[in-house]
């Protein structure tokens, strides 16, 4: 079929169009980055008339960047891990037995992401502070993991589907057991997946806000989201231009490792739904 | 096969082990810890934590900020979730065209606001819509006289919300409902217009039914991310002017965390999981079907 040149013309502007919305904010922040304060209100819109540096190094010298970088740090490589820990056995079982209350399980996964944050922070608060977790990194990653679980093991439950039975089946005969199948021979050819599972744990650990936020008490312990939510301060001028220098340097390392796993995490997530 | 439900937990218990332990520590048992937390209440005056039953409840139906959280919601959820479908739907079957040049890197940049966090994108919006900002700098250039006060105006700042919402969400909408379009064997699709099925036929009783399945699931997670949804409304307007732009996790929030009244804040909590589980229990039935 061909198509008319007038509307081929019209579906590359549409395209063109609708990605210039989703990248416009992005692009004014790069801007403002770069602009003196008097320049962001004098041309809202513009390029910087004026490059100028003063953002970010007032960002990286005079702010506690560092210390909410480290904790963020921290918590998104302990809830990367311990998600692929947890995750991929829960999906192998899920895979690989039919088991009583299956079908149970699988509907709590999914009901889990419907609990409000509200209910499960004033939960959580009691079991924080029996355990002492309450203003410590390790509350946090704990609960990034239970946020990520269910996707997850979702996720890998699907790429686990498509291995073939036969191939454990042979090692299992050589005298294999089913832990070591699982390590040796399934996860192996799951590498997508586990990429998969990585990126987007990560991506919701390093984003998450509300949590981040009411579980900790002083900055020491704050991770960026919230770091840069202080920028607003209560009520007061808001400079925009180290704000905008902050954010960008926030959204960086994921934006990076993002492109690297996002082709994983396209397959992956969207390989489950369509099934 | 036959099944041996008994032997199979057995051989799948030492996997789910250690989900089942993070699952029971930190949602089945917040959760009833949680809900628990609606039969107390926090008196200032002897500042201790009293029972008082269902106080919480008869409280908040007499609560005008509560119903005016409860409609903001309610249009937040609504008009995020059918606009972000909507606008996803078309570009997802426009990147999905054959005609397309470049599709690879426009699927690419689509993604791109979604690996942003959520605090960010909320800030960048919040500059946007200044009184004194980009939008409206626009808006005076093309001779509109007093551009309006986007988030300060109590008539706008719900909706100012709304846009910010529906754009952060529209990457990953796309990209699920594009992964469905591409599933689509393009002979159903040309055999549909042969019959004489128009435009309008062709998506509604050929494409979606076919791609039903991502409908319903990117439905039901954005139904529940955007009526959950708390960056946003707390980095652009608060909940104001005044309670104008007021949602119900907002208001939970507050409550909890402001004004020192946990129990009400989880009451309000458990009106939100009551319409999510809903929802959830409507969408297994749809695919159990």
């Amino acid at each position: 079929m061909r198509l008319h040149p007038a509307k081929k013309i019209l579906l590359h502007v549409g395209v063109i169009l609708a990605i210039g919305v989703l990248a416009f904010p992005i692009v004014l922040l790069v801007f403002n980055s770069l602009k003196t304060e008097v320049d962001i209100f004098a041309s809202p819109m513009g390029p910087p008339t004026q490059v100028t540096w003063a953002n970010y190094r007032q960002v990286l010298f005079e702010t506690s960047f560092f210390t909410n970088l480290k904790n963020s740090a921290i918590v998104a490589a302990a809830t990367v891990l311990l998600s692929v820990i947890v995750t991929a056995p829960a999906g192998y079982a899920l895979s690989r037995f039919r088991f009583l209350g299956r079908t149970v399980f699988s509907m709590w996964l999914l009901a889990t992401q419907s609990f409000p944050g509200i209910i499960m922070v004033l939960g959580l608060f009691a079991v924080l502070t029996a355990y002492s977790l309450l203003n410590t990194l390790p509350g946090l990653i704990i609960m990034h993991t239970s946020f990520s679980m269910p996707f997850a093991i979702w996720l890998l439950k699907g790429y686990f589907d498509k291995i073939p039975v036969a191939l454990e089946e042979s090692a299992q005969i050589d005298g294999c057991t089913r832990l070591q199948s699982l390590v040796k021979i399934v996860l192996p050819l799951s590498v997508p997946g586990l990429l998969a599972v990585a990126t987007f744990s990560l991506l919701l650990s390093w984003n998450e806000f509300f949590f981040a936020l009411v579980i900790m008490r002083d900055n020491a312990h704050y991770t960026l989201p919230v770091f840069l939510s202080r920028f607003l301060g209560s009520g007061g001028v808001v400079q925009w231009g180290p704000l905008s220098a902050a954010a960008l340097l926030v959204s960086l390392p994921v934006f990076l490792l993002f492109l690297l796993g996002q082709r994983y995490l396209v397959t992956g997530l969207t390989g489950g739904a369509i099934k | 096969m036959r099944l041996e439900p008994l032997s199979e937990v057995r051989r799948a218990l030492p996997f789910l082990t250690p989900a089942l332990l993070v699952l029971c520590c930190v949602s089945l048992f917040p959760l009833i810890q949680g809900i628990g937390r609606v039969f107390y209440a926090y008196r200032a005056l002897t500042q201790e934590n009293v029972f008082v039953g269902w106080e919480n409840f008869t409280l908040l139906v007499q609560d005008p900020t509560f119903w005016r959280a409860f409609s903001n919601s309610a249009i937040w959820l609504a008009t995020s979730v059918a606009m972000m479908f909507l606008l996803s739907y078309g570009l997802a079957t426009m990147l999905n065209s054959r005609h397309l040049h470049f599709r690879r890197g426009f699927r690419a940049m689509t993604l791109i606001p979604w690996a942003l966090p959520g605090v960010v994108i909320s800030l960048t919006w919040r500059y946007i819509f200044l009184t004194n900002g980009p939008l409206n700098s626009v808006l005076s250039a093309m001779g509109v006289a007093n551009p309006p006060a986007w988030l300060t105006n109590p008539g706008l700042a719900l909706w100012t919300c709304i846009i910010a919402n529906i754009w952060m969400q529209i990457p990953f909408v796309t990209i699920m409902l594009l992964a469905g379009l591409q599933s689509i064997d393009q002979q159903i699709v040309e055999a549909a217009s042969m019959d004489g099925a128009n435009y309008f036929q062709t998506q509604t009783r050929v494409i979606l039914p076919s791609i039903k399945k991502v409908v319903l699931i990117v439905l039901t997670l954005e139904s529940i991310w955007t009526l959950n949804s708390f960056d946003i409304v707390f980095v652009l307007t608060k909940g104001g002017p005044g309670s104008a732009s007021i949602t119900l996790p907002l208001y939970a929030y507050q409550n909890a965390f402001m004004y020192y009244q946990a129990g009400y804040g989880a009451a309000i909590g458990v009106v939100i999981l009551a319409v999510l589980l809903t929802a959830v229990v409507l969408y297994i039935r749809e695919v159990m079907d």
